[in-house]
């Protein structure tokens, strides 16, 4: 079986515009590989700085990359096929309330992917919006709000919706868990993992919560200024940290916890 | 004698000559030296309650309290002159966004400076530069920042998040305060920098023996670091104890929810299976269900709930519900508060 998404040697780097002549160059991500298949979810974790959300984004295709290659479904992605990725790839953020237009409604909001991405007509792009608001467990209704009408937990829905609207096969969530309530979060964790048993989706989790990651993924790559450092089933570098980075990383977080007994 | 002895706070919001109960009866109290979480979701009003202590809530709120002790004085009495006087002697308190708080336009050493009061130097007036630039120092050293020089002259975007709350924690530590209010402290940090903080603000409740209110969204993360927690939901009163009652024995459903839903306190639960939760949404303000506010999503809600239960004492553990959990029956309420 071929995987659904493999990367390949990914770098970035860019040149510092501090000088002239004297032209730094700097490396955010150096030579990433990693694969996933359907149904799995990826877990990254990293420091600040340490070359998370710059993956992220050259996934998505905001940034370009420097060298190394992206395979969908064994097709090469460039970094020029906005049409390819915006179908397959999408990307939740981390702040709901500021990623959502407030000048429009969700029915605009979620039309705007189908008009760019389908050739869908009017009626047809209107019972898809209703169908997928439906699935992220809000009402057809909602279409005609606005997003300040929704409390945190249902505009992380509806980015949720505006994700999954072009049945992607991969969502990078980006800190898409850290800013909600626990008992909303929970809620949202259940919600993706019914929405990946019935489509086949596959997450990259972008965490700092090891909670979240231990329940929620099952491969675990460790990013520190921008190399792996580890990677390998969640469940087994979480019982055994080899690296250093991982040790302090999860040492920070169980003292954040006093155990249940 | 406790600190702070709150009893049935109710902070009232006048929007369209119609009253919004924002915080409806809640209490509070703190003892010199403790550590005390409160915990509440968005919209819980425990933000407002923080502001009600520091008295900073502007006229359109109405603040009622049956009481409202500080250290033995009632300060809904006092005009407000002597309010400010005692609270801003003793009590300080720490933001959110400690980047958003700080002023950008000035450096830090200034601001530092500004915090130290007259009173604390001594001198004549030519001495008193030096000493308040050793006293900024000095504070900078008391929460961990080594490198003062650099720290002073820098301005607020300078630094990092982190750094930044520190310098948030050595302005309110200037008057050396007896209470220090944390009103989230490490939301949008890293966990690195989330333990540096916390760890900070242990240093100092204990070599200072300064009570702290630490406020918080997430229970899980603050269990660690309290001595005691009180819980809120929608404005209401829920629960309080100690960390352990809370945690291990929760009585009110919210908060058996609240520790069930966390994936970090059910490590024992396998790996992608369904976490435990209420169902819908929390309630916002213009919309408040009678009665025990969380009656619409509690598992345990029967007829009786649309009347507000009142406060229930189990050995020190209070608890507002009709249904608690308990784990023994035979458990009595020592005394209705």
């Amino acid at each position: 079986m071929t995987e659904l998404l493999k990367v390949e040697a990914l770098t970035k780097s860019y040149y510092s515009r501090d000088y002239w002549f004297n032209k730094k160059l700097t490396t955010v991500l150096d030579s990433v590989s990693f694969t996933i298949d359907k149904y799995k979810t990826l877990a990254i974790i990293g420091e600040t700085g340490s070359g998370k959300s710059t993956l992220a984004r050259l996934l998505v295709g905001a940034e370009s990359a420097s060298s190394g290659i992206i395979y969908l479904n064994n097709q090469v992605l460039k970094s020029g096929s906005y049409k390819q990725r915006c179908q397959h790839i999408r990307m939740i953020f981390q702040d709901s309330g500021t990623t959502l237009n407030p000048s429009l409604t969700i029915q605009q909001l979620l039309d705007e992917p189908l008009k760019l991405n389908t050739p869908f007509d009017e009626k047809k792009r209107t019972d898809l919006i209703r169908q997928t608001l439906q699935k992220v467990g809000l009402l057809g209704d909602h279409m005609s709000f606005y997003p300040h009408m929704f409390s945190g937990g249902q505009k992380q829905r509806i980015s949720l919706a505006r994700a999954i609207i072009l049945q992607p096969q991969v969502i990078i969530l980006d800190e898409a868990l850290a800013s909600l309530d626990p008992s909303l979060r929970s809620q949202m964790i259940n919600l993706l993992l019914d929405l990946q048993q019935q489509m086949g989706l596959a997450y990259i989790l972008i965490s700092h919560n090891f909670g979240i990651i231990r329940h929620f993924s099952d491969d675990i790559i460790v990013l520190s200024q921008g190399k792996v450092v580890e990677k390998g089933q969640t469940l087994e570098v979480m019982a055994k940290p080899q690296h250093k980075v991982t040790q302090k990383l999860m040492m920070n977080q169980s003292f954040q916890l006093r155990s249940k007994k | 004698m406790n600190l702070l002895d709150i009893r049935n706070l109710s902070i009232e919001l006048i929007h369209n000559e119609q009253s919004i109960r924002a915080v409806d009866k809640v209490s509070l109290s703190m003892k010199e030296g403790e550590v005390r979480g409160l915990v509440g979701e968005s919209g819980s009003g425990k933000s407002l309650v923080a502001q009600a202590i520091v008295s900073v809530l502007n006229d359109k709120w109405h603040v009622h309290a049956d009481r409202f002790h500080w250290r033995g004085i009632d300060l809904l009495r006092l005009s407000i002159p002597e309010r400010k006087a005692i609270l801003s002697r003793d009590i300080a308190m720490i933001f959110q966004e400690p980047m958003a708080c700080l002023d950008p336009t000035t450096t830090i050493g200034e601001q530092l400076a500004e915090a130290i009061d007259e009173t604390q130097l001594s001198g004549f007036f030519w001495q008193k530069k030096q000493q308040r630039l050793t006293a900024t120092i000095k504070l900078l050293h008391k929460v961990g920042i080594k490198n003062h020089s650099a720290c002073i002259k820098s301005y607020p975007h300078q630094l990092t998040e982190a750094l930044c709350q520190r310098v948030m924690i050595a302005i309110a530590l200037a008057r050396q305060p007896i209470l220090l209010i944390a009103d989230e402290p490490t939301t949008a940090m890293e966990n690195t920098n989330q333990e540096q903080i916390f760890k900070l603000l242990a240093s100092l409740n204990q070599l200072k023996n300064m009570a702290i209110l630490l406020i918080s969204h997430d229970l899980e993360n603050i269990t660690h670091w309290t001595n005691t927690i009180t819980v809120m939901y929608s404005g209401q009163f829920v629960e309080a104890g100690t960390t352990a009652q809370i945690f291990n024995k929760a009585m009110h459903p919210y908060t058996q929810a609240l520790v069930d839903s966390s994936p970090m306190a059910n490590l024992h639960l396998p790996a992608k299976s369904r976490l435990m939760t209420l169902p819908g949404s929390i309630p916002i303000l213009q919309h408040l269900p009678i009665g025990c506010r969380l009656g619409p999503r509690c598992p345990r809600a029967q007829q009786d709930c649309v009347k507000a239960p009142s406060v229930s004492n189990f050995h020190g553990h209070k608890v507002s519900c009709h249904f608690p959990i308990l784990q023994n029956p035979k458990l009595k309420k020592t005394k209705r508060a």
